[in-house]
């Protein structure tokens, strides 16, 4: 090391050159875009999925509740009593109808289907016509 | 060519003629190789960006004045003594004197914090005293006897250095 003066030892420390820099990037506009872009896209893909699962699901879960209420009406349809309703038939009938459901369907199905015997009147067609104080 | 292609072909050729010297600079302040090259990085896409590089009448003593500030107003925030990162090199040594470059490194480290500044500034930056002055907010006068000092100390540490490593051999 040539350190007599200050002037060497100048020379001396401009021999070791600073290392050089990393080229500098470039301002990434269209890059940030692209991936805002990226990003929209994938969210729109997966709230379609969400979208169209749930609707399926709505879809099949009504589907399932139209068909279960057909086959309880068919059932009523089928198994309707013709004899008029007593307790015991009406417990025989609850106990075999496949929802509390069907079983009250059944009963709007008995008082339009089963005729009653000439000169009675329905129960419940007494009481609806009345007023009834409570 | 438009004026923001004049722009940055004039900030690119700042970058190639003095990036090395304001990232030696920056290194010097921070401490941390990666950080000086954050800043000096983020200085030069401002200058890209709103094109103040070409209003300035010195531009070399802008931009180390920007690094400067930058890094100071980051480490203002952070921790302001914090030790200098000497493992990873600053320099390309001469003849392959890998020995002489982490000597000088260390020396460099050992300086006072206003002392390595204007080191580096004047030896590396090559930013007369007067513009050191105005940097660093002293006199050209100041300026060039806090030089004179810390080359004196630096020449001192690093001659110590190379005597105790020719004793031990």
């Amino acid at each position: 090391m040539q350190t007599h003066d200050d002037g060497q030892f100048e020379a001396y420390l401009k021999r070791f050159h600073p290392i050089a820099t990393e080229p500098i990037p470039t301002p990434s506009v269209g890059h940030s875009s692209r991936r805002s872009l990226s990003l929209g896209t994938w969210l729109a893909a997966v709230a379609s999925v969400l979208v169209t699962g749930a609707v399926i699901l709505h879809i099949r879960s009504n589907r399932v509740v139209v068909s279960k209420t057909a086959s309880d009406l068919a059932f009523a349809e089928r198994h309707a009593p013709s004899e008029p309703l007593t307790m015991r038939s009406a417990n025989a009938w609850l106990a075999t109808a496949p929802s509390f459901k069907a079983a009250v369907d059944d009963l709007a199905f008995r008082s339009q289907t089963s005729p009653l015997p000439q000169g009675k009147q329905s129960a419940v067609a007494v009481l609806s016509k009345g007023k009834i104080g409570l | 060519m438009g004026r923001t292609d004049r722009n940055t072909a004039e900030i690119d050729a700042l970058y190639r003629q003095h990036g090395a010297a304001l990232l030696l600079f920056a290194s010097a302040i921070s401490g941390d190789r990666g950080r000086a090259q954050d800043a000096v990085h983020q200085v030069f896409l401002k200058a890209i960006e709103n094109g103040s590089v070409s209003e300035a009448v010195n531009k070399r003593a802008y931009l180390f004045a920007c690094v400067r500030n930058a890094l100071l107003n980051e480490v203002k925030l952070q921790d302001r003594n914090m030790p200098l990162d000497i493992d990873s090199a600053w320099f390309s040594p001469p003849d392959r004197d890998y020995a002489g470059e982490k000597n000088l490194r260390r020396a460099l480290g050992d300086l006072p914090h206003d002392q390595r500044e204007v080191i580096v500034l004047h030896v590396w930056g090559e930013l007369t005293f007067s513009e050191i002055g105005d940097l660093s907010g002293v006199s050209s006068n100041t300026a060039a006897s806090r030089y004179r000092y810390a080359l004196a100390k630096l020449r001192g540490s690093m001659l110590a250095k190379e005597n105790s490593c020719a004793d031990s051999r």
